[in-house]
């Protein structure tokens, strides 16, 4: 199971790259809601990577979960 | 006859209440099994509709900057932060997004404490709070729709006008303090946007409210969620712009008679093809009140039933109270507060205390949480003592 998270964390980092870029592209293009958009779909990929390094166990539980 | 009615409703809604309670926790364990469960959203919706706000308030402050409250320019300025601005439609999406979320969070967090039963006796405060920051989530929705100053917006005033006109006694006075005058003019514009803005800062007010007697309310989500949610509305902002629905301005000569649905702020609006105004308007009173004594009626067991409701305010026992601040940390209702001891406790372990514990009698419950965090048996319940429980114990056994 564990592999299939890291295959995950790394796809999603893929595709946080494809999202940066979509931002500098929409930026310097002067097409803001592809920058925008970009911007969300990047926060959209940040939030499973975190939820994937919680499930591997790698990021704790908070302290009063413990 | 009647008694037996009588005793059979209150048997159905307590079925249908229990079954609710057990579709709400079955779905919670089936979530907990996709997310670690301090990651589970069912259990930060207060959370999340507060995010949602906070991003409101943000997006909202941006769009404020921009926008011109006549009825010459208002449109025309709602253009110029889409096209003009960079980034302008986005924040517009974002803060129309993020309204749909703020009302879809309120209303997730009203079902789940309601089926779950967090709204009876102490919490009946937060609960009436949370219809408050519904009721007026849906009106300051309402209000935006009409600052764009288009055809939509016309005809929603012009139907909002015969709603209020349909209240009996205040109704013409309602109406003209809506619209400031006879007619519309750039005044009725600014009231627009002060009743968009006003109860935009009432919300928290009645946050205020909603979490002065929590202890340790879920303000904010997750950061996993704060990620996705925010990340969401700007997802949806450039991928589904607002701008994609094209009404025209209005203008006096227009008479629109259609618009874009939006279900989670215009329903009432849609109810007027079907029902006259003056009912519309009764039906959403009729709601809002009913919402407001749901605590009090749907009780499944009364405080006697219950039998532990009446153990009397819990009392410090001065010369037992080490200044621990155990009690003060474990009471979920902030009902116990810490101020600087007059002078040493009775026992040894009091004898060098610098806090003394006091409970605020209006905030207590006598729910004996505080009893159970002491480990100096320095809090009591007078009507619920050791003894007493020990008694209730051995008559327990020999019966």
């Amino acid at each position: 199971m564990r592999t299939v998270y890291v295959m995950g964390v790394v796809l999603l980092s893929a595709l946080s790259l494809l999202f940066a870029l979509g931002i500098i592209y929409g930026e310097a293009t002067d097409r803001w809601f592809l920058g925008g958009g970009s911007v969300g779909a990047l926060l959209i990929a940040y939030s499973f990577i975190v939820l994937l390094l919680r499930k591997m166990g790698m990021t704790g539980p908070r302290k009063t979960e413990r | 006859m009647s008694t037996v009615v009588e005793r059979q409703i209150p048997g159905r809604y307590a079925r249908l209440m229990t079954s609710l309670l057990r579709g709400t926790l079955r779905l919670d364990v089936w979530v907990n099994r996709l997310y670690p469960t301090d990651f589970n959203p069912l259990y930060y919706t207060g959370g999340l509709s507060n995010l949602f706000l906070f991003t409101l308030v943000l997006s909202g402050i941006f769009l404020f900057f921009y926008y011109d409250a006549s009825l010459g320019e208002a449109f025309a300025s709602v253009q110029y932060i889409t096209d003009g601005v960079p980034y302008g439609g986005i924040v517009r999406g974002v803060h129309r997004y993020a309204a749909d979320g703020f009302i879809v969070g309120i209303l997730l967090h009203l079902l789940r404490n309601w089926f779950t039963d967090r709204h009876l006796f102490a919490r009946d405060n937060p609960w009436i709070s949370g219809m408050f920051l519904l009721l007026f989530g849906g009106f300051i929705g309402f209000t935006g729709y009409q600052l764009v100053w288009d055809e939509r917006a016309q005809l929603l005033t012009s139907m909002f006008v015969a709603m209020l006109r349909s209240i009996p006694a205040a109704g013409a006075t309602l109406t003209r303090l809506f619209i400031g005058g006879l007619g519309i003019s750039d005044g009725t514009l600014v009231r627009i946007l002060f009743l968009h803005i006003g109860p935009a800062t009432a919300l928290y007010a009645f946050l205020w409210w909603h979490y002065v007697r929590l202890r340790h309310p879920k303000i904010w989500p997750p950061g996993v969620w704060v990620l996705f949610c925010v990340g969401l509305v700007f997802l949806l902002a450039g991928a589904v712009p607002v701008t994609r629905e094209a009404i025209p301005a209005a203008t006096p000569a227009a008479r629109p008679t259609s618009f874009p649905m939006d279900i989670f702020f215009l329903i009432p609006f849609w109810l007027l093809n079907f029902l006259p105004a003056g009912v519309v308007v009764l039906l959403l009173v009729s709601l809002f009140v009913g919402g407001l004594v749901i605590p009090y009626l749907s009780r499944r067991e009364t405080p006697t039933e219950m039998g532990v409701r009446h153990s009397g305010v819990a009392q410090v026992i001065d010369g037992n109270c080490t200044g621990c601040e155990l009690c003060y940390y474990d009471c979920p209702y902030n009902a116990i507060v810490m101020v600087p001891s007059p002078g040493p406790g009775l026992s040894k372990a009091a004898a060098n205390r610098s806090l003394l514990a006091v409970v605020i009698e209006s905030r207590c419950v006598e729910c004996g949480i505080c009893i159970g965090a002491c480990p100096f048996e320095a809090l009591e319940l007078p009507k619920f003592l050791e003894r007493d429980v020990l008694r209730q114990v051995a008559e327990a056994v020999q019966a």
